[in-house]
């Protein structure tokens, strides 16, 4: 007898949405931190009278900006400090698990307060996967936004690369980074990690008035993206990408094909930033759950599944050419007469 | 595809081109910087200091004054993205936010009082040029002793507002940074040039 094919619950399809807010958000932290930093100096020196036009423009915006959520902006605003790298909130510090890794590295040592400020990330990957890559990591924002750029221009006629590597170079470059951390004995991997870039950058740029040396890096990963390998850096070389693959491998929310209401259109394995292969259940421990082959899929069949494994193998979609020519169906018939058939 | 043999191979040919890219002559390297420069209060011994800071920058973005910059790559790449302090352009105030958000204690965090302060700040100590200084050539002066956070503990004055440092000066910079002569006559030799590199050296991982 043919069972109805699991049906996903609609909210899932506008996930993908709240992921772009979710990112758009954080940026938007990353760069509203800085001046609010630099309005908290402002009000220390007590001296409004004497700020040039556009440091008094400053003032007068963040002032407005944060005047319902504090009584005296130069202590309540030391509550949001940092970035993605390693921040605090209101006493609670949180850490990239990189960064705390690079650290032990680097110094060979284990300071418990630091390490403990990384087990909520942890605990969040072992349980959504590479979540941070797909959902927070202010490159991630950026590099989404560069291979759109990159869509647009290969409409235009331009020659984008689209190269592939082995995406297990990235734990090279993971190991050689702790390796370095420990013969250099600081935290090298610092240095070579967007998130941790972006985030200082865009204070330096605000607050200190100009980027660093890391802003060139950060150029040159997004023209590799570009001009070599479509997302190349996150895929083939983000040792932090790198650290929560290796942390999400038995993760337990999973994305799932339906198999019987799939038409196996490959809309997903298009989509999909990290080149990955839903349309042959292929996850595998890359998957960032970032869900947008849930939202491209034209007939619904991309779902969540909680288990720490991948569904195995379905074979070719129910509602495919292949499987109908080999189950005997039209090639007209609907779900429902194919399933017919079957009897 | 990447064979566990090409990983090993890759991975000490890389190690081997890192090792030799480390050992390359810097332009500067811990105690023997370009210029002079302090790190925050509270921060451990210059190679401690590097190896546990992780760059996330928290301490100069909890710095009210603004003192605290960010290391490029002109101080030996062990040093990018590190913060330092150039006294005479903006000195310390010691509001030991800086220590309060490190998340690695490479800024040790330290109580805003005298007694901790003194015990647990080393960011140098500063010395007085006697042919700068207006104060030793009979015109009487005093800025820098007003300046001190640590008056009379830090800097004491004698005859004519002569300043007088003394062995508990912390090296915060303010009397630096408000010397009215240029050059400034009184300046911050920072700790980690008091050292020898053996005591620098001396927390780093061997």
């Amino acid at each position: 007898m043919h069972t109805a094919p699991h049906k996903p619950y609609a909210a899932w399809r506008h996930l993908n949405k709240l992921r772009w807010a979710c990112l758009s958000a954080v940026f938007a932290m990353l760069i509203l931190l800085p001046f609010a930093h630099v309005y908290q100096t402002y009000v220390a020196a007590h001296a409004y009278d004497l700020l040039a036009p556009s440091e008094k423009r400053i003032y007068d915006t963040m002032e407005t900006l944060t005047a319902p959520f504090v009584s005296d902006p130069a202590y309540d605003l030391d509550n949001i400090k940092g970035n993605t790298w390693s921040g605090t909130f209101w006493g609670l510090q949180l850490s990239d698990p990189l960064a705390v890794l690079g650290q032990i590295a680097a110094s060979l040592k284990l300071y418990w307060p630091f390490i403990l400020t990384a087990l909520i990330p942890v605990l969040f990957t072992a349980v959504f996967g590479r979540f941070f890559c797909g959902w927070i990591c202010p490159a991630t924002f950026l590099y989404e936004l560069n291979s759109n750029l990159g869509a647009w221009l290969h409409w235009a006629g331009f020659k984008i690369g689209n190269r592939r590597f082995d995406p297990r170079l990235k734990y090279l470059v993971l190991g050689l980074g702790f390796i370095l951390s420990a013969i250099s004995g600081s935290v090298l991997v610092a240095s070579i990690y967007p998130p941790a870039i972006i985030g200082r950058e865009i204070y330096y740029l605000i607050a200190l008035g100009g980027f660093g040396a890391g802003a060139v890096f950060f150029a040159g990963t997004l023209l590799f993206d570009l001009l070599v390998a479509k997302r190349g850096f996150c895929r083939y070389l983000c040792p932090g990408g790198a650290l929560y693959s290796l942390l999400a491998r038995y993760r337990i929310v999973r994305i799932r094909r339906i198999v019987e209401t799939c038409n196996d259109c490959a809309k997903c394995n298009v989509v999909c930033e990290f080149g990955l292969d839903p349309l042959r259940d292929n996850f595998g421990q890359e998957c960032n759950n970032c869900t947008a082959c849930i939202s491209v899929c034209p007939t619904n069949a991309m779902t969540f599944i909680l288990s720490p494994v991948d569904y195995p193998e379905q074979g070719p979609g129910h509602l495919g050419k292949k499987y109908r020519r080999e189950h005997g169906a039209e090639p007209h018939d609907t779900a429902q007469h194919a399933g017919e058939v079957q009897q | 595809m990447l064979d566990r043999r090409d990983f090993i191979i890759g991975a000490c040919v890389g190690g081997a081109a890192a090792m030799a890219a480390l050992n390359m002559p810097q332009t500067a390297r811990a105690g023997q910087a370009p210029f002079r420069y302090l790190r925050p209060p509270g921060a451990r011994p210059e190679a401690e200091f590097l190896s546990h800071c992780i760059n996330c920058g928290q301490c100069g973005e909890a710095c009210p004054n603004r003192c605290i910059k960010f290391f490029g790559p002109e101080n030996g790449h062990a040093s990018q993205d590190t913060p330092y302090i150039i006294p005479r352009e903006k000195g310390c105030i010691l509001c030991m936010k800086c220590g309060d958000v490190c998340p690695t204690d490479a800024i040790n965090p330290v109580p805003r009082e005298l007694n901790a302060i003194l015990a647990g700040v080393a960011m140098g100590r500063a010395q007085v040029d006697e042919r700068l200084c207006l104060s030793f050539q009979g015109k009487t002066c005093g800025v820098c002793y007003r300046a001190c956070p640590l008056q009379d503990v830090a800097i004491k004055v004698g005859r004519l507002e002569q300043p007088h440092v003394t062995d508990k000066c912390v090296g915060c910079g303010l009397c630096e940074r408000s010397c009215i002569q240029l050059p400034q006559a009184i300046r911050i030799i920072p700790r980690h040039t008091q050292m020898t590199n053996r005591e620098n050296n001396a927390h780093r991982p061997a």
